[in-house]
């Protein structure tokens, strides 16, 4: 898990926390996986956050047409250059 | 522990939509204005357009807040200067007339006429709000009005509070060009060149009230430190969902039963879809068009988008054909449907956090329902290969249960509802506190019932309005505005 989903993850209200850890540790098993598969709203509640880890990779987005880098330095020039706050 | 004390003609709480407008008109006015904020102010530099880390950053429990009810919906709200202004999509729409007029018919609110529209007028011209360009919009808009164009559904573009927009492509995760005018970036500066001292990192923990009259505020600041604020007036602008818990706590507002009622909240989902040409849709203004075309269904649709992560996570599917999709993730168009809603849910305090109750009745089911088979309809006519329902698999819109679905909200109204008259109101039509002298409200909280639009300009021009009213004076005419965002 990255630095950025950890910290997502760690942010979120404690009930979400502790389910969200709950589910990550129970996919991480070849049979909680299937388990998983089982129940599909809780599937897609932790396929969506890990989805949302994994396309954030810079490596992963560039390869979308997506540099995030690029967006915020961009931004951060046409901030200075146009003296906005 | 260390105290500190402030005196002000008018204490503000929360730095948000309704907040900070309140304070600056005040300040301009030239009131001693104490503006407190219980996030941070946000330095724009540290925008990094990646959305895990500025959920994480921008929004009240990096946007995980969610509803107990059948079924659970997702909330994201925004904390600190700006409020949840600094991370929506910036649309900008008026209270639609029907609205008004069924408020005045409803809950004795006087709001049309030239007086309101006055308001609108000014909070629009400060927010440099214009109509976003074809251009700007990008090939996500372009799906949608192709889709509507052939289908001769009502549409258009969406007006927006941005200036030198660039289409980054990341309005809900900070713009980081500053293009889009939230409160933090406008009405807050105002107010305090204007001479309010805006507080940042306090706690306002409850209202200090003597003989039916509040006298300010009590918080606590980072660090520990106590701040006691004595003012003329209060103003409570914390959110719809915060207010009613801060004015419960301080033990007020509750003689109607309908403090942290009548929660209205905008259900929404969105669809992913693919289609043949390249979409990009993180290129150019995520929300920029819309299709009103059963808005008396209390149906809308707008265009929403973001980068490959913000896609990802929206996409219903799993394994080996959730990575197929986003292997064409250039070739992705997504739209939102949001609906109307006549459900209604609550909130109460558990400690120190909300816990926020809603069930989508069978009237909003049914509109989810319809709203979802018809941008099946609008994209397939666009031209799309595939459409991503937000359902489990084998579920159609028209069979769908509360359980399949999907939901976020982003529009939380009514829980401290205007009502003219005191048994069936929190505040009255001028956003006083029924019942008690020196508080008023100027947030979400107030609106007594759905809007079926985006409600940041809503909010405003009440809290415009009620700077105003507070000032005993009309608000000034403003001359017209330009019709194109620059």
């Amino acid at each position: 898990m990255s630095d950025a989903l950890r910290g997502f993850v760690a942010a979120a209200p404690w009930p979400e926390r502790v389910g969200m850890r709950a589910l990550l540790a129970v996919a991480r098993r070849p049979r909680g996986a299937r388990l998983l598969a089982r129940a599909p709203l809780l599937a897609q509640a932790l396929g969506g956050t890990l989805a949302l880890g994994r396309y954030d990779e810079p490596r992963l987005a560039a390869r979308l047409g997506w540099d995030a880098t690029a967006v915020a330095a961009r931004g951060r020039a046409l901030r200075r250059a146009e003296g906005r706050p | 522990m260390k105290e500190r004390a402030l005196e002000v003609d008018f204490c503000v709480v929360g730095a948000g939509g309704g907040g900070a407008v309140v304070a600056a008109e005040l300040a301009e006015a030239g009131a001693r204005v104490a503006l407190l904020e219980q996030g941070p102010g946000h330095d724009p530099d540290g925008f990094t357009a990646r959305p895990p880390e500025m959920l994480a950053k921008l929004y009240r429990d990096a946007g995980q807040t969610t509803t107990i009810g059948s079924p659970p919906i997702l909330l994201p709200l925004g904390r600190g200067v700006g409020g949840t202004t600094l991370v929506n999509s910036g649309t900008c729409f008026r209270t639609p007339e029907h609205v008004l007029a069924r408020w005045r018919a409803e809950f004795g609110l006087e709001l049309e006429g030239a007086a309101i529209e006055a308001c609108f007028e000014r909070v629009e011209r400060s927010l440099s709000v214009g109509e976003v360009t074809p251009e700007l919009a990008g090939e996500n808009a372009a799906v949608a009005r192709r889709g509507a164009e052939r289908l001769g559904w009502s549409h258009g573009y969406l007006r927006r509070n941005a200036r030198g927009c660039v289409g980054s492509g990341v309005c809900v995760f900070g713009c980081p060009t500053s293009a889009k005018q939230h409160t933090g970036i406008t009405y807050v500066p105002r107010a305090v060149r204007a001479g309010a001292e805006l507080i940042t990192g306090a706690d306002v923990r409850e209202l200090s009230v003597v003989r039916s009259r509040v006298r300010g505020v009590v918080a606590r600041l980072k660090g520990g430190e106590r701040l006691k604020v004595r003012a003329g007036e209060t103003i409570l602008a914390c959110g719809t969902i915060h207010t009613p818990l801060l004015l419960a706590h301080s033990g007020v507002a509750g003689a109607s039963g309908q403090l942290g009622r009548n929660l209205s909240l905008h259900p929404a989902t969105a669809v992913l879809a693919l289609m043949g040409e390249q979409v990009n849709m993180a290129r150019g203004v995520p929300q920029s068009f819309y299709v009103d075309e059963f808005a008396q269904e209390g149906i809308m649709f707008e265009t929403v988008a973001g980068p490959p992560s913000y896609a990802a996570m929206a996409l219903p599917l799993q394994g080996a054909e959730h990575a197929r999709a986003m292997a064409r993730y250039p070739h992705l168009a997504q739209l939102g449907l949001m609906v109307s809603d006549s459900s209604r849910g609550s909130v109460h305090a558990l400690g120190r956090r909300p816990v926020i109750r809603y069930t989508l009745g069978e009237a909003d089911l049914e509109r989810v329902r319809r709203g979802l088979a018809r941008i099946e309809q609008l994209l397939r006519a666009a031209g799309a290969s595939e459409v991503y329902l937000p359902l489990p698999r084998g579920v159609a819109p028209g069979t769908a249960r509360r359980g399949d679905l999907r939901l976020m909200a982003f529009h939380p109204l009514g829980t401290a509802r205007a009502d003219a008259r005191a048994r069936h109101g929190v505040v009255d039509g001028d956003l006083a506190v029924h019942g008690l002298r020196g508080l008023h409200l100027a947030d979400g909280s107030v609106v007594p019932s759905s809007l079926g639009v985006n409600p940041q300009i809503t909010i405003m021009a009440l809290a415009t309005r009620l700077a105003f009213h507070l000032l005993g004076r009309p608000v000034p005419a403003s001359p017209k505005l330009a019709s194109t965002t620059p």
